[in-house]
């Protein structure tokens, strides 16, 4: 069997004929599920990870069987694909024939390339010949790359080449292939080959024959068929792309094989892989909107692609944007958009051709006029900008040189600071973002002496001129402190900083501020060393100081008072003060609100920062195009401090950064938030996360399961009967339906399972160890078998709130209110709790609630005789109404006891004197405050203090009415001669009533 | 006026109408002063409670029925305040420790301690010793049980102990080994019967055989549960003739209704349904395991005869793993799901066990 697939697969991947594909793929996953249903694992966790992993091998096979078809224009790349297998060692031989087997149990890996795991990086580094023999090999531009980055995962070749290739795109400078170590893999798209950087790659050292194969697809490529596809802007440049004169009767098929495949079956989701760009920035000045469910990418897979190629992503469709990516179940208002603008629509399919074949502007030549020149603009800003720093710096160097050429200690050399500091923003004009912020602070610095003298009367325009003080609040990184202390340097202002680092608590603030006036040591210190009045910070205060609090909401408990001696002292401060916070809504602030005026810095968005961040990557000569910049602001969260910070150290290592490398920059240095339990449950069972296009790994599932480990599996159990699995979409019929409930068991099962963990946790041994398996059992697990749209915000399914909580403490209610009523009940009635509730409640209610609704006030009496009889009192009644179900539900009941009935009822109840077996604890004054307050408690002890004192006599009544009754029973007239005795003694306390 | 079985409960052992051989062997134990730890265990309804009372009158004379309830407080090492009700005559104690749930070593280990360092005070009692009741035994915490072990040597000399369980399935073994088991045993038909005929004799009416029959067969050996339906059904129709029938508790019909609901639809939205039904019975302290023996027998007798097998199987189950889980609901709506999936299956004939 797996010979006839390879071979299928074989001819599919040279010539594209594309019935036969679609025929295949459609056959593919039903060979999968007949083989995996032999395994019969306990605890599966069946994502799609299981199946993926073995993917790999798939392409690696093709590319070892390449040579076997006859194809005479693939000469080259056959030569090549003999060779890397050669090459390749018989343990990896061994992997190959262990691909076969995975390979033909119909396994396959929907898109290696997109993720650039880092451990399968370490050890890939495949031969450059054979991958680019693949790479170029294929025709069909969807292959191509999946090949490449396949082959990393198994196959182990001398590094170097790897790097080389990755490389050549990015950087002329090849030269530095010694030190691969410590760079960060490059990624496999980088890796994808650029036929253009095949001359540098001819530079490298490899001892393979890669020159004259590089040589030869050069040639070949020359003659390149432009892509009908490519659209408004597509360019004309003659770059290398690897399709030949055959191209246009190429295009065409692989149309219809596409329709064909999409109509012969199931979507096959991660069936596609990303072609091989015609160019780098192939997608540059194109403007995308991604709609709809893909069938073989995530969205955020989807963005990612055009975003790596240089495409801009927006969420919304307009005017301005060039293409609509459109999949399954789109959005009805994007539709609409898509109308309204008469926008192209492009499927996936023709998304990734558009990679394939639209050539980029390459060099600014493809562009049109305007953008042409607004590239070189921002170009030439950046190198202008570039060029003022470095003049700067050099200044500073020469002036600080001179200056401290007598005392060499405090000149920190230039070279040695941090790159935050160093590239701080030192004109108005370089703070990103925040513009009408800063001006605003700007404005009210300057006029501060005129606002000072006019006595801060006059609001001006922006409202500001009344406040002697500012409060900037804002997100970190985004240059808040900077632009304080420049607005005051600009200003004329000395700035006086203090943070979080000083102590600042009310006496300091006072004291050292010298608001109070009181220090004379100004005056002392003048005229003992020479030196001018100093504040706690170490600086003079001058009418030309500024002071900035920084870090205000981290005033904690050690600075006792301090905001409200700063808030004293903003109150008739003769300097301008400015705060910042990060949290405006501090509680901590509060009394600051009426007196700062306040300026809430937004983060910038990436545009703002990115040619600030490329002016600093410039001058520093790293090579950082611009959409790894994009990616790294957005991924720091526009926090520029962080991305200098990360581009710094990354300087270190290399010179040049790639999208990937950014990528895994980023990762390294994400911010850690904690999502909602209502997050965590909609990203489970949420289409993506399991999807066959999905990356995350198992322990970034669990991780979800961590972000609430009490909830999350709540949430999961309300909830993951909501949706509407992936895994049963393209089934019909019974079939579905049975495999649904099949799902669903599987799911209960586990979450079954989940709670037999979980009582290991919190049981009395505290197995807290095994809270990975309770995150697998009670969350991944069940969501991997459910996974689907449906089970969202909204919606007739919309996802709920564990009810479990709510009825788990209702039955801990009605428990307890159960307990009452069988230990006022034991004095007659030998049943157990659930004895209680299952026979005699059921045998009672025909006698105390029955009467009430069938024969109304007539039959208070009686009911109150027999509620007596059982030493029940008015709340022991309710209890026993509360807990009826089905047809003597609570509800229900009460409706039908008039309204009439039930105040004569309470009233009589009230009214009269009842026997009560004993007093509770609290009643006696032992326990002053219940724990768990159960009903009306002054109530019920309004009853007990009236029964105390005057039981005796309806007890002696009662005692002589039903002495018929209970003649027999000697016990009975011995309790209440009991009961007497006590209450005689004034609730003494012990005031038992016994009876039996 | 209680309820007739309350009025007409047997105080004596010799007032006892069967298990002839239990209760003779109780009164010679009682007579012979070398009174033991003692296990009562059996069904509910069958008469342990009724049986142990006998024998404290057997050991001690009338003044065990002078009972009185106290409420006791104890504090637990988080110095969280347990309320925890005793019913105590002079001569004995009875405690139920698992309504204090997990904390029930702590009533184990004080109370009992407690009692057993006092003596008898009375000098003219019969015995030397008192004696603790422990109702619901088998749902002692492991901890309270093994807090019992040594106790129950250490202060022989003070201090019976009487456990009351319904099996002796979830009591360690060294507690089982230290105790004499006494097996009440559920009364047959004919025993119920009698004690029906005697009832009906003291309320002063005669009671038809067949309608004896009939409780005797709905009770299935619960005592308690025949003379409160014989009372019931006296309510009902005074003469006790015509076409009489049993009306069944209201979460017995509430569960039926749920197994019905299993059986008409097998989907998710289904579930959902069936799993709201079950809170609503879990919170209105029905046991689980009753509501799951309930359903699984009511689904049983709707279902093809090939799917009963599985079915019982998945409850039983599903059962264990509701006593050793947590959170019931879960396991329950797990059987359902199950059950919905094997008759989705037999309905259409199609044995997916290995579909993937």
């Amino acid at each position: 069997m797996s010979g006839k697939v390879i071979a299928k697969d074989i001819r599919n991947f040279f010539g594209p004929p594309g019935g036969q594909k679609a025929k295949q793929r459609s056959s593919q996953p039903q060979a999968g599920s007949s083989q995996r249903s032999l395994k019969n694992d306990p605890i599966e966790i069946s994502d799609d990870e299981k199946r993926s992993a073995p993917a790999p091998n798939r392409v690696e096979l093709r590319a070892n069987c390449s040579p076997s078809p006859p194809k005479p224009q693939r000469a080259h790349g056959k030569s090549k694909a003999t060779n890397a297998r050669g090459l390749l060692k018989p343990s990896d031989r061994m992997d190959e024939d262990d691909i076969q087997l995975r390979r033909a149990s119909g396994m396959k890996r929907p898109k290696a390339i997109l993720s650039s795991d880092d451990d399968d990086d370490d050890e890939i580094k495949p031969p450059p010949t054979k991958k680019k023999a693949t790479a170029r090999a294929p025709p069909k531009p969807t292959t191509a790359t999946s090949k490449s980055s396949d082959d990393d995962d198994i196959v182990k070749p001398p590094p170097t080449k790897k790097k080389a290739t990755a490389r050549a795109p990015t950087t002329s400078r090849l030269s530095d292939e010694e030190d691969e170590e410590a760079k960060p893999p490059p990624t496999k798209k980088k890796a994808a080959p650029k036929p253009r950087q095949s001359i540098a790659k001819s530079k490298d050292t490899d001892d393979y024959e890669d020159t004259p194969d590089d040589k030869l697809v050069t040639k070949k490529a020359a003659p390149l068929a432009k892509p009908s596809k490519a659209t408004t802007k597509a360019p004309t440049q003659p770059s290398t792309k690897q399709e030949d004169a055959d191209e246009p009767p190429k295009k065409k098929p692989n149309w219809y094989a596409m329709k064909a495949a999409k109509l012969a079956g199931p979507s096959a989701p991660g069936s596609k892989q990303v072609p091989e760009a015609a160019s780098e920035d192939c997608l540059a000045g194109l403007c995308f909107v991604f709609t709809g469910e893909l069938s073989s990418f995530s969205r955020d897979e989807a963005i990612e692609i055009a975003k790596r190629f240089g495409g801009r992503v927006v969420g919304q469709p307009s005017g301005k944007t060039n293409y609509i990516v459109l999949g399954d179940n789109a959005g009805p208002s994007k539709l609409a958009a898509i109308k309204k603008h008469g926008l192209k629509c492009l499927s996936e399919d023709e998304f990734l051709d558009l990679i394939a074949t639209r050539k980029g502007p390459g060099n600014g030549k493809g562009y049109d006029e305007k953008t042409k020149k607004k590239m070189e603009k921002e170009q030439a800003d950046i190198k202008k900008a570039a060029k003022e720093i470095e003049a700067r710096e050099k200044e500073a160097q020469k002036s600080g040189s001179s200056s401290t050429f007598g005392s060499s200690s405090n000149a920190p050399n230039i070279e040695n600071q941090l790159w935050t500091t160093r590239y701080a923003p030192q004109t108005l004009k370089e703070i990103c973002g925040n513009k009408g912020q800063v001006e605003k602070l700007q404005q009210w610095l300057t006029d501060w002496f005129v606002l000072l003298k006019s006595g801060f009367k006059k609001p001006g325009k922006n409202g500001m001129n009344i406040f002697r003080a500012v409060l900037i609040t804002g997100p970190p990184g985004i240059g808040k402190t900077t632009s304080a202390h420049l607005c005051a340097k600009l200003a004329g202002f000395t700035p006086i900083e203090l943070n979080a680092s000083d102590a600042r608590s009310k006496k300091l603030v006072e004291n050292g501020m010298n608001i109070n006036n009181k220090s004379l040591d100004g005056y002392l210190a003048n005229s003992v060393d020479g030196h001018s009045a100093t504040n706690s910070a170490g600086v003079a205060i001058t009418d030309r100081s500024c002071l900035i609090m920084d870090e205000v909401d981290g005033m904690s408990a050690g600075d006792r008072g301090g905001v409200g001696a700063m808030n004293a002292l903003i109150k008739k401060t003769k300097i301008p003060i400015i705060c910042i916070a990060n949290d405006k809504g501090a509680q901590k602030l509060k009394p600051l609100q009426h007196t700062t005026f306040s300026l809430s810095f937004r983060k910038p968005d990436a545009a703002a920062v990115r040619s600030r961040i490329l002016t600093i990557a410039y001058k520093e000569k790293m090579k950082v195009p611009a959409n790894v910049v994009d990616q790294l602001v957005q991924g720091a969260q526009s926090d520029i401090r962080q991305v200098i910070n990360m581009l710094s150290t990354w300087k270190r290592s290399s010179d040049t950064m790639d999208f990937d490398e950014g990528k895994s920059m980023v990762k390294m240095n994400e911010k850690y938030a904690i999502l909602t339990p209502f997050d965590v449950t909609q990203k489970m069972l949420g289409p993506y996360l399991f999807s066959h296009t999905a990356r995350e790994t198992l322990g970034d599932k669990m991780e979800l399961y961590f972000h609430d480990h009490s909830f999350t599996p709540l949430f999961i159990q309300e909830n993951y009967l909501k949706t509407q699995p992936a895994r049963i979409r393209s089934l019909q019929g019974p079939e579905q339906i049975l495999k649904h409930l099949d799902l669903m068991d599987r799911a209960a099962s586990s979450i079954s399972d989940g709670d037999l963990v979980d009582a290991l946790i919190h049981g009395p041994e505290q197995h807290w160890s095994l809270m990975p398996l309770h995150a697998v059992c009670s969350a991944v697990r069940p969501a991997s078998f459910l996974y689907g749209q449906g089970a969202g915000y909204g919606g007739p399914n919309a996802m709920s709130f564990p009810q479990w909580l709510g009825q788990n403490s209702k039955q801990n209610k009605l428990n307890r209110q159960l307990t009452d009523v069988q230990v006022r009940m034991r004095l007659k009635v030998s049943g157990d709790k659930s004895e209680i509730r299952q026979s005699y409640l059921p045998a009672l209610f025909p006698h105390i609630v029955g009467p009430l609704i069938d024969d109304g006030s007539a039959a208070v009496d009686e009911v109150i005789e027999r509620m007596d009889e059982y030493y029940l009192s008015k709340e022991d009644w309710d209890t026993v109404v509360e807990l009826g179900v089905d047809q003597n539900k609570d509800e229900l009941v009460l409706k039908k006891i008039p309204a009439a009935t039930k105040t004569a009822f309470t009233r009589k109840y009230n009214a009269a004197e009842h026997p009560i077996p004993f007093h509770k604890a609290f009643d006696l004054g032992k326990v002053p405050k219940k724990l768990a307050a159960s009903g009306p408690a002054p109530d019920i002890e309004d009853a007990f203090d009236l029964d105390d004192e005057v039981a005796e006599a309806s007890d002696d009544d009662k005692e002589d009415k039903s002495a018929d009754d209970i003649t027999k029973d000697k016990l009975v007239k011995v309790a209440k001669k009991k009961k007497s005795a006590p209450a005689n003694g004034g609730g003494k306390g012990r005031g038992k009533k016994a009876a039996s | 006026m209680s309820l007739w079985v309350d009025q007409y409960r047997p105080r004596s052992l010799d007032d006892l109408h069967y298990h002839q051989g239990l209760s003779a062997r109780l009164r010679s134990l009682a007579a012979s002063g070398d009174f033991p730890h003692m296990l009562f265990y059996g069904p509910s309804g069958a008469g342990k409670k009724t049986r142990i009372a006998c024998t404290l009158k057997e050991l001690f004379g009338p003044g065990v029925e002078k009972i009185k309830i106290d409420q006791r407080i104890f504090l637990t090492p988080s110095k969280r305040k347990l309320e925890v009700n005793l019913v105590q005559s002079n001569f004995h104690i009875e405690i139920t420790p698992s309504e204090t749930g997990n904390y029930d070593r702590i009533v184990i280990q004080e109370l009992l301690k407690e009692i057993a360092q006092t003596q008898q005070v009375d000098l003219n009692a019969k015995q030397r010793f008192k004696v603790v009741i422990i109702n619901e035994a088998d749902s002692l915490s492991r901890d309270a049980q093994a807090a019992l072990r040594r106790t129950m040597e250490k202060y022989m000399s003070n201090m019976r102990i009487i456990l009351c369980a319904n099996s002796t399935s979830r009591l360690i073994a060294p507690i089982r080994s230290r105790c004499l088991l006494m097996r009440v045993a559920a009364p047959d038909s004919d025993a119920m019967g009698t004690v029906l005929d005697y009832v009906a004799r003291r309320v002063g009416f005669d009671l038809p055989p067949d309608v004896a029959g009939q409780i005797v067969e709905d009770a299935a050996g619960n005592m308690r549960k025949a003379l409160l339906v014989l009372e019931a059904l006296k309510m009902q129709s005074p003469d006790l003739s015509g076409n009489l029938s049993i009306a069944k508790p209201d979460w017995e019909t509430y569960c039926h209704k749920v197994a019905d609901l299993i059986v008409q639809e097998q989907t998710p939205a289904r579930v959902m349904e069936v799993r709201a039904k079950f809170y609503e019975l879990l919170s209105h302290c029905i046991p689980p395991t009753v509501i799951l023996k309930t359903v699984a027998e009511r689904v049983v007798e709707r279902v093809d005869e090939a799917l009963k097998a599985d079915i019982m199987h998945w409850a039983a189950f599903y059962e264990v793993r509701m006593r050793v889980g947590s959170k019931k609901i879960f396991h329950l709506e797990a059987w359902v799901v199950k059950v919905m999936s094997l008759y989705k299956q037999f309905f259409y004939g199609m044995d997916l066990t290995g579909f993937d």
